[in-house]
């Protein structure tokens, strides 16, 4: 092989690109409103070179590792990006994946030979606590897109630096909590600003022929590591199946299948076979079974290669169209980012414990356990007559591995989003936390024991409206080699000293003084305990 | 002879992992010292490191020491045997953390274990609300049966945090005052950080119950060795306090040298005319950076050992990259250098035992490092193995031999910029405005460069880079911090209002800062504000003047703060005061600085000859300065070194070094 790059420049832009990504984060994560962002960094940011391959994306949340390149594709292939544009989307059929995360798109411009030229785009994503739709929190149980909250195909928000205040309107009056929505738009846009400025810095200093070359040297790099990966496990073709729980209208078991076919250093993820796309909202889009593949793989490298396209090119998915994995328009998606991609993850991971049972874990909690409450805000204060929309999802069990037991009471897989802490919360909404602990014994038994779950439980101090989007609450976290499965969660509604089970998918109306307990799926075991 | 001393003697003492470095100011004469450093037993160093300086005289001593005892105790977790009460149905909060992990990609991610397992957690039924009202009352009798318990169980330390004790620390309070009756040592989050988010106060406080049982013995015991004298300890926030408070409060001084160094860097900085500077100390390990701008920096958010810490300290950042960084192949063909280090043993391959190249092999390759003035000569550094092992890595780069060697620095140059950058560029602060001050054992052959890569136009080192920490000590002033979380709209308050919320903590510092000796300390104030519904605060000095409008100007002060840090501003959105802070500082008498004697003697006293070295590929000839030849306003222009006793000082083509009245190099980049 002959060489073709400097090793100290590589890992010199290896240290450049990171580091602008890095930073348009912080420059998101500290400028942003809602909790749901700041405190909890449920946020993306990245970099994409001018054919829409990513350059960098820093380690913020896996959910977006193959998303943020499809909204980026679907854009530039459809819009001539000038100087100074930032693209704002979060229609699921069009680059989006499900309508809360809405994606900012910016190019970046810089000079050659005294004209401007398109260099790179950068990009982010960010959780918004709400975006309409029929109950607070836009994650709740619904039928087709259009219940799920405000649909914004690709639109130029700014356009050559001017703020476009109609489309803004627009997008505001059709949520519920429309100053934070603006705060954290704003902080949107102004992380994109940073992570341009970075680029032409880098620019400046070391050329952008130079600079492009080694974007294309870096991914490169991340291939060729991913691949030598691939190239260890066994050739063959790997079957797993595993269910959601329901759609949350009754469809019960929902299928999730996927044969996995290794061969040399190719990888294909095929989902065919998994069910047609459900009534109820936990259809996913694409970009989500993309990403389900991409973060197991790159669970499986060992060093820490840097993300980018090159982490993705050696693996080819197939997610047929009208599956509850690859869903039409005008499906209701709310929950295949957060539920159904964690399924994907799990029969991924299951395929290839037949391929390499060394290094793959008994299945995890397998859901966000997302919880969303609304309401209006009656205490005194400066909140005072405000209506409030809550969003949090909460960890559970790690399972248990050949290595050692799972970690209790952790997000895992696709999601790695902070808790708001109690005191923060009793301050911005109307609630009273009265328990946070480990679900003790929720972890499958075994060799190496699943981790436990968490309770957790929330008192309402005025009526509001609850929304669960849950799963594991009727198939449990599965065990490997012998062990124990992880115990199933449970919803629960506390009022006037009565307890009421809810299902996986619920929305209901609580009064004042009712508690919502969620009790988390504790991790799968591993291994027959002696 | 006693009775006979008039004088103090101040000495500055930092324990080092290798070195226990000392300085001592009579009222004349600063004077410098270093003795090995003894790990197992810190006090024996020190304790050594006083008879040499003092050599039978009897003088008082006034001590000002930076440890490492807390932090190692949390390091290595040795701390005391601790047990945590909480609010009852929270008990696991210290485990659950914030439920993120830090590697993303790893099925077999551990979080470090709680430092409080989780049989000595134990909760209390009790309640308050966000404004510290009280919903569920705290029973005496759950108290005297909590008690019963940790007696039982043998704990040592106790921390106490109860939800929303910020707000009303009386429930703590009440179970405290039991606990102490058992002579147990406590640790109240409502003391120890009156601030809120529940996890990171309370982990804040089981730091500090683990770590203060064990710093309280030390410095009782060397109190007592000590027989006369004061004893006072750095705190990580750039001032000293008594040794009493330090051991109550020792989770302050979890990063007590690295923060000598920078009241140190600060010192050298605004003397050599600097105003704005970066403190660059790159050792053996790892490098410490701070910025210092207008003064030192802080922050209260920093993590040890796995550990959020929340008190307030001067924000040093540091990464994994110094002398002894091991380079390699990485299995993509790329170039890594560090964060492994070959540390002391076996060290860096010129010293004889290592096989791994290091920085410092690099260095010595590229002719940056005289072999036969390091250490003043004490050691001869070996280049053969040096040039052997540069050539293996070269072979598996592909590249040549000199490409490789400055690859190695320039790579590690790379990880020292980003930390630079992220304490700089990622906090509003252009680093070329800044100046980089360089100490430290390595920092003086990389600053140079380093300060190309970002575009910072004069470095300066100091003389004796290496011992700026202890410096720092003898400097510092009494500082003590205090904070109070008060969550008020900034709409409708009232001067008096605000000025009624401070004046506990202005109370408390008073006493504090009689007790150590004090009677008129200056108080600095500071707020913490947000835009209602953000989640993080920014915090602003904040000075009562008559005549002009609280909400106004607090108001503008905040909306350009916040523009001048993340780019935009929101002036329509309601401001909520979070946190109020409170600095009281007892200004200490700083030992003079001694100028250099005006003199006509040139340069060419200082030249011990010329040297081969290597900058771009290219060989170059330079000539080799001992550092003590020199005399004010000497200049010279680089490629040249600097030689002394415990650095070396690179100043590469393009760089001129002119050698400032308090000898310091000034070295400024003319290419």
């Amino acid at each position: 092989m002959a060489k073709t790059f400097d090793p100290v420049l590589l890992e010199v832009f290896r240290n450049l690109l990171f580091a602008a990504s890095e930073e348009m984060g912080v420059a998101l994560c500290r400028s942003s409103f809602s909790p749901n962002i700041k405190e909890r960094k449920d946020y993306s940011c990245a970099i994409f070179d001018t054919g829409g391959q990513m350059a960098a994306q820093a380690a913020h949340l896996p959910a977006h590792l193959g998303s943020m390149p499809m909204s980026v594709e679907y854009v530039i292939e459809r819009m001539a990006l000038e100087p100074g544009d930032v693209v704002v989307l979060n229609d699921p059929f069009r680059g989006g994946n499900h309508l809360p995360d809405i994606t900012m798109i910016s190019p970046v411009y810089g000079r050659e030979r005294g004209r401007q030229k398109l260099i790179y785009y950068v990009a982010n994503r960010a959780h918004h606590a709400d975006v309409g739709g029929i109950a607070p929190g836009s994650m709740s149980i619904t039928t087709e897109i259009f219940q799920d909250g405000v649909v914004i195909p690709p639109v130029k928000l700014v356009r050559g630096g001017e703020m476009q205040e109609d489309v803004f309107a627009l997008i505001l009056a059709n949520v519920r909590t429309a100053e934070e929505r603006r705060g954290d738009i704003a902080a949107q846009i102004a992380a994109n600003r940073v992570g341009e400025r970075r680029i032409l810095e880098i620019i400046e200093r070391h050329g952008l022929a130079e600079t492009l070359r080694y974007t294309v040297e870096l991914q490169k790099y991340s291939e060729r590591l991913t691949k030598a990966v691939i190239r260890d496990i066994p050739d063959g073709r790997y079957l797993f199946e595993d269910f959601m729980d329901d759609d949350g209208f009754g469809s019960g078991f929902v299928p999730i299948r996927v044969e996995i076919t290794i061969r040399g250093s190719k990888m294909c993820v095929d989902y065919t076979g998994s069910a047609p796309q459900t009534q109820g909202s936990v259809n996913a889009v694409e970009s989500i079974a993309r990403t389900a593949a991409y973060y197991a793989l790159r669970c499986l490298v060992p060093y820490d290669i840097p993300n980018n396209s090159g982490c993705m090119d050696p693996i080819e998915v197939i997610a047929p169209s009208g599956t509850v994995v690859n869903a039409e328009f005008p499906a209701a998606v709310a929950g295949g980012n957060v539920e159904t991609s964690q399924r994907m993850v799990d029969v991924i991971l299951g395929a290839l414990a037949r391929a390499c049972p060394g290094k793959i874990p008994a299945a995890s909690c397998g859901t966000m356990n997302n919880l969303t409450v609304g309401g209006m805000d009656h205490r005194a204060g400066p909140r005072q007559g405000r209506p409030y929309a809550y969003y949090e999802t909460t960890g559970g069990g790690m399972g248990g591995g050949p290595w050692g037991d799972g970690e209790d009471a952790i997000h895992t897989h696709l999601t790695n989003t902070l808790n708001t802490p109690i005191e923060a919360l009793e301050h911005a909404y109307p609630f009273r936390v009265s328990r946070y602990t480990v679900r003790r014994g929720s972890g499958g038994a075994g060799k190496h024991r699943g981790g436990d779950g968490i309770i957790r439980e929330i008192e309402l101090l005025g009526d509001a409206t609850v929304s669960f989007m849950t799963e594991r609450r009727e198939k449990a976290p599965w065990p490997l080699n012998g062990g124990e499965a992880g115990m199933k969660g449970k919803n629960l509604l506390i009022s006037g000293g009565e307890e009421r089970q809810f299902s996986g998918k619920a929305r209901l109306s609580a009064k004042r003084g009712d508690r919502i307990r969620l009790e988390t799926p504790g991790g799968g075991g591993w291994g027959r305990k002696d | 002879m006693p009775g006979r001393e008039t004088k103090t003697l101040r000495i500055g003492v930092d324990t080092g992992g290798t070195f226990t470095d000392f300085i001592s100011f009579d009222g004349n004469r600063v004077r410098v010292h270093k003795v090995p450093s003894t790990p197992d037993a810190p006090e024996r160093a020190i304790l050594r490191g006083l008879d040499e300086i003092l050599d039978g005289r009897g003088v008082a001593l006034d001590i000002t020491h930076g440890s490492t005892v807390a932090t190692n105790a949390l390091l290595t977790r040795q701390g005391a045997k601790t047990a945590l009460v909480t609010t009852a149905g929270f008990e696991d909060l210290i485990e659950i953390g914030r439920q993120n992990r830090k590697e993303l990609y790893n099925l077999a991610y551990r979080r470090p274990p709680a430092l409080v397992p989780r049989d000595l957690r134990l909760g209390v039924a009790e309640r308050l609300d966000e404004k510290g009202g009280e919903l569920l009352r705290l029973k005496a009798s759950d108290i005297k049966a909590l008690n019963q318990k940790l007696r039982k169980a043998g704990v040592e330390s106790v921390a106490i945090c109860l939800l929303h004790s910020y707000a009303n620390p009386s429930h703590e309070e009440r179970v405290a005052e039991v606990i102490r009756k058992s002579g147990i040592h406590v640790s109240m989050s409502s003391q120890v950080l009156p601030e809120f988010r529940e996890y990171e106060r309370m982990s804040t406080t089981c730091v500090n119950a683990y770590v203060s049982p064990m710093m309280n013995r030390y410095l009782k015991d060397l109190e007592l060795r000590l027989d006369s004298g004061r004893l006072r300890v750095m705190q990580s926030n750039g001032g000293v306090i008594s040794s009493t408070m330090a051991g109550e409060e020792a989770i302050r001084t979890i990063l007590s040298g690295p923060a000598g160094g920078v009241v140190g860097a600060y010192e050298v900085a605004s003397r050599a005319g600097f105003e704005n500077a970066i403190a660059f100390d790159m050792g053996g390990t790892s490098t410490d950076v701070s910025l210092l701008h207008g003064g030192v920096g802080f922050t209260a958010e920093t993590e040890v050992a796995g550990c959020p810490i929340r008190v307030p300290l001067i924000d040093i950042h540091t990464v994994g990259a110094g002398g002894g960084s091991i380079a390699r192949v990485d299995p993509g063909g790329a170039l890594a250098v560090g964060p492994q280090s070959a540390g002391a043993d076996p060290g860096p391959i010129c010293y004889g035992k290592g096989d791994q190249v290091t920085v410092t092999d690099a260095n010595l390759f590229l002719g940056r490092l005289d072999p036969e003035q390091f250490l003043g000569g004490r050691m001869t550094l070996d280049m053969e193995p040096v040039k052997a092992g540069i050539a293996r890595l070269a072979k598996s780069l592909r590249i040549d031999d000199r490409q490789a060697a400055e690859g190695v620095v320039r790579v590690a140059n790379q990880h020292m910029a980003r930390a630079i950058r992220l304490i700089s560029v990622e906090r509003g602060h252009d680093p070329r405005k800044f100046a980089l001050i360089s100490f430290g054992g390595a920092g003086a052959m990389h600053a140079c460069s380093l300060a190309e890569i970002l575009g910072i136009p004069h470095v300066v080192v100091p003389g004796d880079p290496g011992i700026l920490s202890a410096r720092g000590m003898l400097t510092a002033d009494v500082v003590k911090d205090y904070a109070r979380t008060v969550l008020l709209p900034l709409e409708g308050l009232s001067k008096r209002a605000l000025a009624s919320h401070f004046s506990p903590l202005l109370q408390k510092g008073r006493e504090d800062l009689k007790y150590e000796g004090f009677a008129k300390p200056a108080f600095s104030l500071f707020i913490d504000m947000r835009y209602l519904g953000q989640s993080y605060e920014l915090t602003l000095p904040y000075q009562p003047e008559t005549g002009v409008d609280l909400r106004e100007s607090l108001r503008a002060a905040f909306d350009e703060s916040h523009d001048a840090r993340f780019g935009t501003s929101s002036p329509e959105s309601p401001v909520e005061i979070v946190t109020l802070r409170v600095r009281g500082v007892g200004e200490v008498e700083r030992p003079p600085a001694r100028r250099l004697p005006k003199t006509r003697r040139d340069v060419s006293r200082a030249l011990m000859g010329s040297r081969k070295m290597v900058f771009g590929g290219k060989q170059v000839e330079g000539s080799a300065y001992a550092r003590d030849g020199f005399s004010r306003g000497n200049r010279f222009k680089g490629p040249a070194l600097v030689c002394e006793f415990s650095a070396t000082t690179v100043v590469p083509p393009g760089w001129e070094c002119r050698v400032d009245e308090w000898g310091n190099l000034v070295l400024k980049n003319s290419g």
